[in-house]
């Protein structure tokens, strides 16, 4: 659907180098990166507000160098929203059909039925500035996929809403994008709403993609170094490769061995990664399970949080685990406990140090 | 003293500078001096050649400041600073300089072709609102610039990608919401043509029922010591003047709750 190859665009001093995408039909390819990253110049090149220097970035099949915004066939939400002020959010809503010539018929249904989906009918006839911040940000999703786009840009579009408003409106998005069949360019610094909404993942730093694939892979096994820092890695430690065998390595990390799942390039000084999540602990050291490795461990402090608390242990290097707060109850958590860190051998990430 | 009462005092200042000036008419203010000023055949058609040379003054300037503000607002080109610089032209440069400029430029042969070959402007009606219009530009364009700073261009972005072409974009979203902008730039360029004395009386000169403007009128009741009759047209220039700001006031006051 969208190929994006070779791209090179500069932004006054700032360069986005050689960027390379695709978004496939009815997928949802969520643009990760800290702020500065490029992300929104990748996207405003891709709308066509700015050139590109090389490359080439193609929609269906045709290239659209050259090819003004009006007649790309993009929906886009931005940050700010970008609802007209000055005109009612039925008008808001009616704004594409009036620019193209559409008569009411044929562009009614549609948006009576995104009204409908986005639960906005009350607020037809109020101006912007009298909504609040979830239902502008319901109006610019309807009035964007109202004008029936090919791809749907969306730069950030929840990041000024309070976190439950959010997730509510994750669920409105994905509802709107089965109903409808979207395919969309998602842009966002948050994790959590990538993971949520996205099939597939781009991470950009510094201008440059620095991995991308399914989000879970991303997630889970970071290419670098510095996308595991970007995707918050909890546990993430210089090791080295001491054996590979049958599939499987050995690293040694601190003062503990790790068995992990070794990857082609396994050898020789690696950072070993592992999410929170992947981390269970058991009170008792005598539990059978099939996790690879039984690390005894100390608690070093438990940090509170919501819904999970991340709780440092001392396993001959520091590892983080998180654990509901019932858990951390049950198992009695507390400085000093002794406990049992258990870690599949695929959960243990290997990152070459030279990547 | 507080800041809340040291910024007031200038407030007030203000206030006192201005409305002590016009207090300070009825001093000399004679009644039947000013009714006989205001109906006076040639008081009504200064009056008269004041509103209506302001008026195609100020439209005529907007009509070039909305599309020359825009472009400075929105556009990167070569030349974009000196244009920008240009516009304090007027305001640096005295009225009378100015006059005398186009004066000036109306006896070079591309002038006198001007004059010959397309329209007459020294001396002429067409030359009161040539000198208000150049004097009045400049503040217009500076003035609509920062009306369209403040409409964020995302939003033209944004109806672009809704199917508007630039021009459909900036017709039903920036003029728009550049509209109390727009309103006070026009107010500000009539007010400021209606009062303007030193451009025109250099290029319009000081011809009764032709080119005599109220500020020419003003200047020319004042030069012959008759102090009653300028009292009496300085009030007829300021009542016309605070009439159209009290409804530049209103205006405004309607756009912002449109």
């Amino acid at each position: 659907m969208l190929e994006i190859e070779a791209l090179t665009v500069a932004a006054g001093s700032f360069r986005l180098c050689d960027v390379n995408l695709g978004v496939e039909r009815g997928e949802c390819h969520a643009v990760l990166g800290p702020s500065g990253s490029g992300k929104s110049t990748l996207l405003h090149t891709v709308l066509g507000v700015l050139p590109l220097l090389q490359g080439s970035i193609r929609l269906e099949g045709k290239d659209l160098t050259g090819v003004p915004i009006e007649r790309r066939g993009l929906g886009y939400v931005p940050q700010q929203l970008g609802l007209f002020p000055h005109l009612t959010v039925r008008n808001n809503l009616a704004y594409s059909a009036r620019a193209r010539g559409v008569p009411p018929a044929e562009f009614q249904p549609l948006v009576d039925q995104l009204v409908a989906a986005t639960g906005i009918g009350p607020l037809l006839d109020r101006r912007p500035g009298t909504l609040s911040g979830g239902e502008r940000q319901r109006v610019g999703l309807v009035r964007a996929l109202a004008s029936r786009p090919r791809l749907v840009l969306l730069d950030e579009p929840f990041g000024a809403l309070n976190e439950s408003l959010r997730r509510e409106l994750w669920w409105v998005l994905r509802e709107l994008r089965r109903q409808q069949q979207l395919t969309v360019l998602l842009i966002t610094h948050d994790l959590t709403e990538a993971y949520f909404l996205a099939d597939r993942v781009t991470v950009l730093l510094n201008g440059r993609v620095v991995q991308q694939g399914d989000k879970a892979e991303v997630y889970g096994r970071p290419a670098a170094p510095e996308v595991a820092r970007f995707l918050g890695v909890e546990t993430l430690q210089p090791g080295r490769v001491l054996e590979v065998r049958d599939g499987l390595a050995t690293v040694e990390v601190g003062t503990a061995q790790l068995i992990a799942l070794a990857p082609a390039e396994a050898a020789g000084d690696v950072l070993v990664s592992i999410r929170g999540e992947e981390v269970m602990l058991r009170r008792d050291s005598a539990v059978a399970e099939s996790a690879r490795n039984h690390l005894p461990a100390r608690v070093v402090s438990v940090r509170p949080g919501s819904p999970l608390q991340c709780v440092e242990l001392d396993a001959g290097f520091p590892l983080f685990a998180f654990v509901t707060r019932a858990a951390c109850e049950e198992l009695d958590l507390r400085p000093a406990a002794t406990v049992t860190a258990l870690i599949k051998a695929s959960a243990v990430h290997l990152i070459p140090r030279s990547a | 003293m507080t800041l809340r009462r040291s910024t007031l005092a200038a407030a007030f200042a203000v206030l006192l500078l201005y409305g002590g000036l016009i207090l300070s008419l009825a001093w000399f203010l004679d009644g039947a001096a000013v009714r006989s000023a205001v109906q006076s055949e040639r008081t009504l058609a200064a009056a008269r050649l004041s509103l209506v040379a302001a008026t195609l003054a100020a439209t005529l300037a907007l009509l070039l400041a909305v599309p020359a503000a825009y472009a400075l607002s929105r556009y990167r080109f070569r030349g974009r600073e000196l244009v920008d610089t240009v516009l304090e032209f007027p305001i640096i440069v005295s009225p009378a300089a100015l006059g005398a400029m186009l004066l000036i430029f109306f006896n070079n042969p591309l002038g006198e072709w001007i004059q010959d070959n397309v329209l007459r402007f020294v001396f002429s009606f067409a030359g009161i609102v040539l000198a208000q219009f150049v004097t009045v530009l400049g503040v217009a364009a500076r003035l609509l610039k920062t009306s369209f700073d403040e409409v964020p261009a995302e939003l033209e972005t944004v109806a672009r990608t809704l199917g508007a072409t630039p021009r459909h974009a900036f017709f039903t979203v920036t003029l728009p919401l550049a509209r109390r902008g727009l309103i006070a730039a026009f107010v500000l360029a009539w007010a400021k043509a209606l009062g303007e004395f030193g451009a025109t009386i250099m290029v319009a000169g000081t011809m009764a029922m032709r080119t005599e403007t109220l500020p020419v009128a003003i200047f020319l009741r004042l030069a012959s010591a008759d102090i009653e009759g300028t009292v009496a047209l300085i009030l007829v220039l300021v009542s016309i003047g605070l009439a159209a700001l009290y409804a530049t006031r209103r205006l405004l006051g309607k756009a912002v709750h449109a």
